[in-house]
């Protein structure tokens, strides 16, 4: 029998009032963070959030789709309006924020005053976003006046939130809706090796603003130390000294939930449904165990293993446990244990008899495989392949042009993606 | 003569063309994204002809773009 964490699990509140927030790039993602247990998405639209660059955004259009679809599954939706806002930017972003008001979306995510003072006058709630860099009681208590949630600082420790969740208490500090302010705290997911929205690599490099959803990503590349008297070169040995490993709490999940926040955020706007899928599963999984105290070492073994296996640069505890000094990547890029490899699209699917069809567009198909499906109404669904069915005929292999058909629960539509997942363990 | 081609879906209104070549570039009030003056619209990109004097001007912008969606062929 395993072992339990040693330290006593004493919640300062019921895990069960705690809120996952997944985030979602697409359609995908919002249906994969839904059936992975989120009770919470967060999404941006247009030019104006921190994933311009590296996501498809939502365009305002959307706006609707994106509320019908989390109303429908009892999920709340925030929108991202992190970025700095220029004067160009006003009208667009009035848009956005009569649509969000329109549409009945739970809350706005924002930093720069303009988006606060319009969600003001439109009276949308709204949550202080991490940009923002809040570090502090008079800073929480300033933004109290406008947000009831306030994401908080990337680099504290978990000592300094538990300090902030305490003084939340003790001092009453209210959001506009009356209640306590809750306080947020990203749990999972890429780090900026800056404090959190202070980067300006991108933007003297590239003349692409971080600030803007731009960033280049200059930290996740290797550098050479060069000599200026004598021009020498040094490679820096096995380290991106500019990339940090990705946060993962999973193993300190419970002090989290002992520092007193209210909301876990997962970072990865631009990932694949697969990520936020697994993430969120993860996550959820091990607030149900604290809950239920089987939040045991054997669990969260399991529950890394699950998590390596997609997007990942490596993981640390971030800055929580009180590292004074990041943890930075070996390698360049992701070192997931899994990788999924495109092999084709939907073409039908058959509702009486819960069948699914797919044309393989490239690569093989071999029975033994497990297939990864993803696509807007089904989110990402993973399918071993005990058994072949190839253009109606059972067989060991489908090639490129050939149909493949698999029982599946989940409706399909055609243009859902499929892969194939092989083991990347060695890179 | 050489076309300048611009991809405006892709455009993060960062301002930095119209900062450059105001000649040729607005910041639309409406969508915060860049607008090419007098460009023509072939689907999803804009398109205009441009020679001298505006064009190594605006073979700059296009190096200076963040999200590099303007070419000049």
């Amino acid at each position: 029998m395993a072992k339990k964490k040693e330290k006593p699990i004493l919640a300062i509140m019921k895990v069960s009032e705690i809120e996952l927030l997944s985030p979602a790039g697409s359609f995908d993602c919002i249906q994969a963070a839904i059936n992975a247990g989120a009770d919470a998405i967060y999404f941006g639209v247009e030019q104006l959030n921190m994933r311009t660059r590296s996501s498809v955004s939502f365009s305002i259009s959307d706006i609707k789709a994106v509320s019908a679809l989390c109303k429908l599954n009892h999920i709340k939706a925030y929108i991202t309006l992190n970025t700095v806002m220029y004067e160009h930017d006003m009208q667009l972003l009035h848009t956005i924020l009569k649509e969000v008001k329109k549409q009945g979306i739970d809350a706005v995510i924002a930093a720069d005053f303009a988006v606060i003072e319009y969600c003001n006058q439109l009276q949308i709630p709204l949550h202080i976003s991490t940009q923002a860099n809040v570090s502090n009681l008079e800073a929480v208590q300033f933004f109290s006046r406008f947000a009831d949630v306030v994401v908080l600082a990337r680099e504290l420790t978990l000592k300094q939130v538990a300090q902030l969740g305490a003084a939340i208490k003790l001092k009453k500090i209210t959001g506009p809706s009356g209640e306590l302010v809750k306080l947020e705290l990203f749990v999972h997911g890429a780090l900026c090796m800056a404090v959190s929205g202070k980067c300006y690599l991108s933007l003297h490099t590239q003349n692409a603003s971080a600030n803007r959803g731009a960033c280049v990503q200059n930290c996740r590349r290797p550098y050479i130390v060069k000599d200026a008297e004598t021009n020498e070169e040094l490679l820096i040995d096995n380290e991106y000294i500019m990339s940090p490993k990705d946060l993962c709490t999973i193993g300190i999940l419970d002090q989290v939930v002992n520092s007193g926040v209210q909301v876990l955020k997962i970072e990865g706007r631009s990932k694949g449904a697969d990520y936020v899928y697994t993430v969120t599963k993860c996550y959820r999984e091990a607030l149900n165990a604290i809950e239920n105290n089987s939040f045991t070492n054997e669990n969260i073994e399991d529950w890394l293993k699950q998590l390596s296996t997609v997007y990942n640069r490596g993981f640390w505890n971030g800055y929580y446990a009180g590292h004074q000094l990041g943890e930075w990547t070996a390698t360049p890029g992701s070192i997931a244990t899994e990788k999924k490899i495109y092999v084709g699209k939907g073409s039908k699917y058959y509702p009486k008899i819960k069948v699914a069809e797919f044309i393989i567009e490239s690569g093989t198909v071999k029975s033994g495989d497990t297939l990864m499906i993803i696509g807007a109404a089904i989110g990402m669904a993973k399918e071993k392949m005990d058994t072949l069915t190839v253009n109606g005929i059972q067989c060991d292999q489908a090639v490129k042009g050939d149909k493949i058909t698999f029982p599946l629960g989940t409706k399909i539509a055609a243009g859902d993606k499929i892969y194939k997942i092989v083991d990347n363990s060695n890179g | 003569m050489a076309n300048i081609i611009f991809y405006r879906n892709k455009c993060i209104g960062c301002g930095i063309c119209f900062e450059m070549q105001p000649a040729l570039w607005r910041l639309s009030k409406k969508d915060g994204k860049a607008s090419l003056l007098k460009s023509i619209p072939k689907k999803d990109l804009f398109v205009l002809p441009a020679g001298n004097p505006v064009l190594p001007l605006a073979k700059e912008v296009a190096l200076a773009c963040p999200v590099k969606i303007i070419k000049i062929v």
